[in-house]
């Protein structure tokens, strides 16, 4: 197919069924979105094309792109324009990916919803009644919606892979290190990665392989040269199941539903099922929060409305205010390390946890999600806002890499299927993720 | 309460506040648990120091930074002194 005819098409089909009172994907589209596909399409012509040619991408508006509005989906940033290029965004262009525009998200990545967008909810293109989840609620929306063929999210506790789940697509959350972070708006520094999101593994893989690598401009990744590759002289793989994910789940139907799924890849494969210990797992969320809050309270000291935007307490949502005066009060010298410490010891027992897990398991799975979406606007509590991400946060402390796939349906709700793989092996996942794609 | 995006009064500031303590404190009543747990905490580096690497100025990245400044006189920021205390 004709690229330019491809994008012409998608900017039509975004043009009648996104925006505000649609699924409410996208803040900014690019304006010279057609100037560049003609630019990539000659060269698609000429056969001098890079990996991403041909492929549409849109960025979760917490990454810089040139001049195009990241603006965190808050009133804050509302008018300002990225002046460079974030690593990542680099990386694509260098691979002739085209970038149609930057995506709604949760405010400043605070929140597992699509709800506390300054310019509204992202709404769930399978029942638009129901949340997207998030943070990365456009990013998973838009590529569920047809409206790109990958986009690119960030994930601190399970943001992509909550979203990826609710929406029915793939979403990866890579190894700790592994994605310069250059250019994205931090969350929480210690646990932020970005990854990307697709209808189907093979374009996640293509993203992760243009992205990944080490980045002078980013002091935490890992001078990984190669992903390391599946290891196929071992001849079983073993897959972890833990009563301790079991636990967490609410809805125990879920839970069910993935155990019956890896029994079934497992005997077509010939793989083992074990039962794997996680013990503090069940500590995560209450690890987690402290962590964000601080590290976030931290990150936000720089939109004092000088160089670029507003004062960010004066202009964001409830949301973001509850983190930064969360963590506020808890860096106070009075509460001297009382939270922060006993936070970083509980993400110490966690990783040691999955260490230990990793010496008798390949992988890792469980529900990515303990819970079906709710409807936009419900009324529930921070805790319970919080508990949506009881699954996903112990991949974002341990460091390793996850992977949320579609595995099934409950009543016409997409139910994702996470799987936890030590740090840096990418690759592993995809191939066990392409075998559940094939049995779905 | 929902979680739709609005402006927030003073009022609602100091709920927010409040509620966000009581978490907190829920929160570290359950971290709690594992205080008798012996962790070694800290980062596990072979090397303390990275490669510096040169970057390349962009000379036009003064006059697209200074376009987000909301108030400046020339190619300075003008800003205020002081008043950025967080309440």
């Amino acid at each position: 197919m004709n690229f330019l005819k491809k994008v012409k098409d998608t900017l039509k089909k975004i043009g009648e069924e996104d925006g505000k009172e649609g699924i409410n994907s996208f803040l900014h589209l690019n304006p010279d979105v057609l100037k560049e596909s003609e630019i990539i399409e000659k060269k698609i012509k000429s056969g001098k094309a890079g990996k991403l040619a041909g492929k549409i991408i849109a960025i979760k508006s917490n990454m810089n792109v040139l001049g195009m509005t990241a603006n965190c989906a808050s009133k804050t940033l509302e008018n300002y324009k990225s002046t460079y290029d974030a690593t990542v965004v680099k990386k694509i262009k260098k691979e002739d990916g085209l970038i149609i525009g930057m995506l709604n998200m949760d405010e400043f990545a605070c929140g597992s919803s699509g709800e506390t967008s300054a310019f509204g909810p992202t709404k769930n293109p399978i029942n638009k009644e129901l949340i997207s989840g998030g943070s990365s609620s456009g990013s998973a929306a838009s590529v569920a919606a047809g409206f790109c063929d990958i986009s690119l999210g960030s994930d601190t506790g399970g943001s992509i892979r909550n979203p990826a789940s609710h929406c029915g697509v793939v979403g990866l959350k890579p190894s700790y290190g592994s994605v310069s972070r250059y250019g994205l708006m931090d969350l929480s520094m210690s646990l932020d990665q970005i990854g990307p999101l697709a209808k189907n593994v093979e374009n996640v893989k293509l993203m992760f392989e243009v992205i990944f690598g080490k980045d002078g401009k980013d002091a935490t990744t890992f001078d990984v040269t190669e992903i390391p590759e599946h290891k196929k002289q071992k001849k079983t793989i073993t897959i972890g199941l833990s009563k301790d994910f079991e636990k967490l789940c609410s809805d125990k139907k879920m839970y069910e539903i993935i155990k019956k799924k890896v029994a079934e890849l497992a005997k077509k494969k010939g793989y083992k099922v074990v039962d794997v210990s996680l013990k503090h797992i069940n500590l995560a969320v209450q690890a987690y929060y402290p962590l964000c809050y601080v590290e976030f309270f931290s990150s936000t000291r720089k939109y004092d409305g000088r160089r670029y935007g507003h004062k960010i307490d004066e202009t964001c949502g409830p949301e973001v205010l509850r983190r930064i005066l969360g963590g506020s009060e808890i860096s106070q010298a009075e509460y001297s390390g009382l939270y922060y410490r006993n936070a970083l010891k509980v993400k110490e027992l966690i990783k040691q946890d999955f260490e230990n897990a990793f010496r008798k398991v390949d992988f890792i799975i469980s529900p990515t999600v303990p819970r079906l979406p709710h409807k936009i606007g419900s009324k529930i509590t921070p805790q319970e806002m919080y508990s949506y991400d009881a699954l996903t946060i112990p991949a974002n402390l341990a460091g390793i890499c996850a992977i949320s796939i579609p595995i099934s349906e409950i009543n016409k709700i997409p139910l994702g299927m996470q799987i936890m793989a030590p740090a840096f092996s990418e690759n592993s996942l995809f191939d066990i993720s392409e075998e559940f794609e094939q049995i779905k | 309460m929902d979680f739709l995006w609005h402006r927030v009064s003073e009022k609602e500031k100091e709920d927010i506040k409040n509620q966000a303590r009581e978490i907190m404190a829920s929160f570290e009543k359950e971290l709690k648990k594992v205080e008798s747990e012996k962790v070694e905490l800290g980062v596990r580096r072979k090397e303390q120091l990275r490669d510096e690497t040169k970057t390349q100025c962009d000379p036009e990245f003064r006059k697209r930074f200074l376009e987000n400044a909301p108030h400046k006189d020339g190619d300075l920021i003008k800003a205020e002194k002081g008043s950025w205390k967080l309440k």
